[in-house]
């Protein structure tokens, strides 16, 4: 393998690498703003200049060494983009001297000429690629004093992107994107010189599905998102690391909140799964029912209506309610959203404590969400976590059957809506003597549910999902609720983390909604069993030490891992280099 | 090694050992200042004008065409105190994209260091010459934008001031 | 008018006679009065300390309630009549009430062996009437050492039942620091006591006569005497049971309300009670050298015994004005001096004294002079 020596130090990568690629493999980031690890090169923003040269060979054909025994290098006469130049044996790079930092400071200067300095009014601020290298790479002055140029701002390329061309640094990732990744080519640069802007195509808009990923790529606020604009500064947020529940792919996220609001989420790198990207879909809907709607507290159907009770008590009136049945007259029904741990807490419910085999999952397909790239048809985001924990999946249609055949009379429900405006279910649920949900939001099954408990969203618990490639990934809360209360401390948004009884921001809603796992070990206590998980990492190490397939993982190892996959935890697929565009500073 | 000689008991002299002629100097003293006239201000009615360098709180510019403020929240992020909470809207009417949708100050928390002013890009939150705030309720002190918007002639004398030493 | 004083005179008489009835209503009537001279001169303390304080730190002081802010201590009175009683969870609270009554009420009761005036002849029968509540006690300068030695319980009692460890510490300092300074206050009375040869009041006030008052011979005496007061009556600079540096409030700490207020009150009577007996002791009570020579005023008259009312008033003034003078210009001693200069200085010179008065009076007599 081809050896190249880089301000010094000697590395060694793969033959066909460019130089940028083989430094960030060994840890060394050259500045740049339009090379991304997952787009083809462009080598239009001259940012990552370097100073490239090989060893002066003698005529005899040996490699000529100074006095000192250094070598001797013939630099080439002008710099080379590191994004663009191939390495070979024998390498030098300089990235330290002083005609590559002129031209680092001169490329930045150029780009500043016409970039407006609105960072107080723009959303990319204290996670700008642009930022950062002002700082690091340019000595901050201009000698530009005419007036800069304008362009169009606040254009809408599609649904959810507005563009900003003032901005815009002309760096193309976004053309490339949408040509390469998202198979929309309808982004171009038009005009030239200093007046080169990025328009669609006449009659075309920029909405493809994976379209806002551009707002992440983009290194400069040239794009925003309109769902998110101007919500939030980006340092006011915490970024939690999660899982998006919005399909079976898994792709995993970060949840931006702000006064336990969430208030955008955005794709976290995983090489395995969703390498830097995720869909429109999950980012625009799967925060938002966390945000409304919710259920918060327990409650208990009686003549007055539903009544606000403590949780131990309904826990206490659902363990009653089922004494009264036999074991098989009580189905229980789990969400496609619960973690493992629910899963497994409520099967332990079902099998050891109720003993009953009525345990199901609700299938909830949609081929039409499913694409060849991301996005999946089964939209169950544990649906095979929840199969290899040994749990039947019934289609919703066959719901009302399996409750008039199995002459079912008590139903729990955690963490589903089964009814989903079906006729049939609704009336097979009315026809049950008892039905026990708990639920994130309002829904058809809370008007008619005998007991009613607030139960926690995957933003609000920890937990793990196994995607669709059987690969086992770790979440953690993002939000607080009355039950996370404690454990969130420091990973609270700014203000959070040290408001006060009298300051208004600390004022939103703390949930009282529980984790699924939680809720069962309630109900299995009522019923005279203690399971005694104190959280979910106890429910995690037993999963592994009970259920196949799950040995030798645990919330460590799949965090250093970025998942692992089911049976194959003792060999981790290799993860190569997670590159991060553009990252925040901390605050 | 301690060392014990020469302490300021040690130099005293004798009638300074003695103590009383000490004791009268310092009643004479006070006896003295008793016959001067006192620098008493009587507040509510005699009130102390500030100069422009006074950082009294800090309130919001309001010009003709609206607030200056473009709710970029760096005063928010330079408080050392937590005090300010800003939230920011879109805006298509006005040629700013943005402006503060909430914008409050707990004067509970402000401690009148004026970093908010200094950070501020668009010199849209300045220090007034009020120095007299009270409120009769926690809540109270959270001032929104209906108390911090104050016209901008009644700041002419500060922002001249943060002109003259910028 | 006429009339008036008739009546006067006749209740004046009725009073006067020696019946265990008439004594007894005499008695309680004085009681009464004294009491309430007594806190009317507090409440005047209260406003001249913080006036002259004021005065003496360039500023105006209470300026709003009332004339010159007079009324300021009636608007603090009233203020402690509606604070909310609070007694700590942990406290003795049979001992927590009853330590500011103590207090008071030792500083209140020494008042009643002072004599501010002498007495009136009433009647036909040329009763005299006297003005001080226990007239002729012959023990007089004892009951004031005793009363005074009791005083300290209130401030240790209080310092006790407060469950406080500050409060404690404070009790424990006011205890030990007014034991110390009985003792140099006790022998530096002997002197006076010497001189006049006598425990009662009256004796040792006329032993002062026309201006033979015991300041001039006993200078050492009154200044230890003075020294002493300071420190009995807690104030500055020997005010560290309340050292509120290190001791927040010292045996107070945990009071608040008007038992809060009676140790405040108690404060200022003790001022009183330690200037009036001062007055007594070294500048010769009552005694106006100029009333009998210059004006020709005769013992038993009313224009007597009011300007002997005057002076009497005019010297405690001005000794307490000098207790508040002192407490705002001196800073507050520390533990272990004012504990070196109790015993180590004042103890040494008190005995001192009384071996030079013994020495200078077993002289005199020996030339015949005395």
């Amino acid at each position: 393998m081809p050896v190249i020596t880089i301000d010094g130090v000697k590395i060694e990568a793969q033959p066909g690498k460019t130089i940028i690629e083989a430094c960030l493999e060994n840890g060394i980031t050259i500045p740049h703003f339009c090379w991304h690890p997952s787009l083809s090169v462009a080598g239009n923003c001259r940012m990552c200049l370097v100073n490239v040269g090989s060893q002066k060979k003698s005529p005899e054909g040996t490699l000529e060494v100074d006095g000192e025994g250094n070598p001797v290098i013939m630099w080439m006469p002008k710099l080379q983009i590191a994004c663009a130049t191939p390495i070979s044996d024998g390498m030098f790079v300089s990235t330290k001297d002083d005609k590559t930092l002129t031209a680092q400071n001169s490329v930045m200067e150029f780009i500043l000429i016409n970039h407006p300095l609105d960072c107080p009014i723009c959303d990319e601020a204290g996670q700008c690629k642009l930022q950062e290298y002002a700082y690091k790479f340019s000595k901050g002055e201009s000698r530009f004093d005419d007036i800069k140029n304008h362009k169009d701002k606040r254009v809408a390329w599609g649904p959810q992107v507005m563009f900003d061309g003032e901005r815009c640094i002309s760096c193309s990732r976004c053309i490339r994107f949408a040509t390469e990744i998202a198979n929309q080519p309808v982004l171009s640069f038009v005009q030239r010189g200093d007046h080169v802007t990025i328009e669609t195509f006449e009659g075309t808009q920029f909405d493809s599905p994976y379209s806002m990923n551009v707002i992440d790529i983009c290194p400069v606020g040239a794009l925003t998102s309109i769902d998110f604009r101007f919500k939030a500064r980006v340092w006011d947020m915490s970024f939690n690391d999660s899982v998006c529940p919005g399909c079976s792919r898994g792709c995993n996220i970060k949840v931006g909140v702000r006064d336990n609001e969430i208030l955008r989420l955005e794709p976290r790198a995983n090489p395995i799964v969703n390498k830097y990207w995720m869909c429109d879909a999950g980012r625009t809907t799967q925060y938002k029912w966390v945000n409304a709607n919710r259920v918060s507290g327990s409650y208990i159907r009686s003549d007055k209506g539903l009544v606000l009770a403590d949780a131990d008590t309904a826990y206490t009136a659902i363990a009653k309610a089922i004494k009264q049945y036999k074991s098989d007259e009580v189905m229980i029904v789990v969400g496609g959203m619960l973690s493992n741990e629910d899963v497994y807490t409520v099967k332990k419910l079902a099998s050891e404590v109720i003993h009953t085999n009525r345990l199901v999952v609700v299938e909830r397909t949609d081929t039409g969400f499913a694409d060849s790239f991301l996005r999946t048809a089964d939209r169950n985001a544990n649906s095979h976590g929840i199969a290899s924990l040994g749990i039947t999946s019934i289609k919703p249609n066959e719901i009302a059957d399996y409750i008039s055949k199995n002459h079912i009379k008590a139903l729990l429900v955690l963490g589903d809506e089964i009814i989903r405006g079906d006729e049939a279910i609704l009336s097979a649920v009315k026809s049950l003597s008892f039905f026990a949900l708990a639920t994130f939001n309002e829904c058809q099954s809370t008007e008619i549910a005998n007991v009613i408990i607030g139960s926690a969203t995957y933003a609000e618990s920890e937990g793990t999902y196994t995607n669709i490639t059987d690969r086992v990934q770790h979440f953690t809360p993002a939000i607080v609720t009355k039950e996370n209360m404690r454990i969130m401390g420091m990973k609270m948004s700014r203000l959070d983390k040290f408001g006060a009884q009298n300051d208004r921001w600390t004022q939103g809603d703390k949930r009282d909604c529980k984790q699924h796992w939680r809720i069962a070990q309630g109900i299995a206590e009522a019923l005279g069993t203690n399971f005694g998980y104190k959280n979910s990492e106890s429910v995690f190490d037993d999963i592994v030490k009970h259920v196949t397939g799950y040995n030798h993982m645990s919330y460590d190892a799949l965090d250093s891992h970025l998942g692992l996959t089911l049976n194959h935890a003792q060999h981790p697929e290799s993860l190569g280099v997670i590159y991060e565009s553009h990252t925040l500073k901390p605050n | 090694m301690n060392v014990t000689t020469n302490t300021a008991a040690q130099r005293l002299t004798f009638w300074e050992k003695l103590y009383l002629p000490e004791i009268v100097k310092g009643l004479v003293s006070t006896l003295k200042t008793m016959a001067k006239p006192s620098m008493t201000r009587r507040y509510p009615e005699e009130r102390w004008e500030p100069l422009g360098s006074y950082r009294g709180r800090p309130v919001l510019v309001q010009e003709e065409s609206g607030e200056r403020c473009v709710a970029c929240g760096l005063c928010s992020r330079v408080c050392p105190a937590l005090a300010i909470e800003v939230r920011a809207a879109e805006t298509m009417e006005r040629d700013k994209e943005r402006y503060p949708d909430l914008f409050e100050i707990n004067m509970l928390r402000c401690i009148y260091c004026g970093f908010c002013e200094e950070v501020c890009p668009e010199e849209a939150i300045v220090m007034s010459k009020d120095y007299d705030i009270v409120f009769h309720s926690q809540e109270a002190a959270i001032f929104g934008k209906d108390q911090l918007l104050t016209p901008v002639a009644r700041l002419q004398e500060r922002l001249e001031f943060l002109r003259q030493y910028k | 008018m006429d009339s008036i004083a008739q009546t006067i005179d006749a209740v004046l008489y009725w009073l006067a006679q020696p019946n265990i009835l008439n004594i007894l209503v005499l008695s309680v009537a004085k009681g009464g009065l004294v009491l309430n001279i007594i806190l009317v001169i507090a409440a005047f303390l209260v406003w001249l300390e913080r006036k002259v304080s004021a005065w003496m730190q360039y500023r105006d002081g209470p300026n709003r309630v009332g004339p010159f802010g007079l009324l300021q201590p009636l608007a603090d009175v009233l203020k402690l009549y509606t604070k909310e009683d609070i007694s700590p969870k942990n406290a003795d609270k049979f001992f927590h009430r009853l330590a500011p009554v103590i207090s008071i009420a030792i500083a209140i009761s020494i008042l009643c062996v002072v004599i501010p005036a002498t007495y009136i002849y009433v009647g036909p029968e040329k009763l005299k009437f006297y003005f001080s509540v226990a007239p002729n006690v012959n023990v007089g300068m004892l009951v004031i050492l005793a009363l005074t030695s009791i005083g300290v319980f209130g401030v240790t009692l209080a310092g006790w039942s407060s469950n406080n460890k500050y409060s404690l510490m404070g009790g424990l300092r006011s205890s030990a620091q007014m034991i110390s300074y009985e003792l140099s206050m006790g022998l530096a009375l002997i002197g006076v006591l010497m001189i006049a040869g006598s425990l009662d009041m009256n004796n040792i006030i006329t032993s002062q006569a026309n201006g033979k008052w015991n300041i001039f011979f006993q200078p050492l005496g009154f200044i230890i005497f003075l020294v002493a007061s300071f420190a009995e009556t807690n104030r500055a600079p020997f005010d560290l049971p309340e050292a509120e540096p290190e001791l927040v409030g010292g045996y107070h700490t945990e009071y608040s309300g008007m038992k809060f207020g009676l140790f405040y009150l108690a404060e200022y009577a003790n001022m009183a009670t330690s200037s009036a007996v001062l007055t007594t002791l070294f500048l010769g009570g009552y005694d106006a050298p100029f009333a009998k020579e210059l004006l020709g005023l005769q013992d038993g008259t009313l224009l007597m015994v009011l300007v002997q009312f005057g002076t009497f008033f005019a010297k405690v003034f001005a000794l307490l004005f000098f207790f508040i003078w002192v407490r705002w210009t001196l800073p507050r001693f520390r533990y272990d001096q004012l504990m070196n200069l109790g015993w180590k200085v004042m103890l040494p010179l008190s005995l001192a004294n009384i071996l030079v008065t013994g020495g200078v009076m077993l002289l005199l007599k020996q030339f015949g002079i005395l």
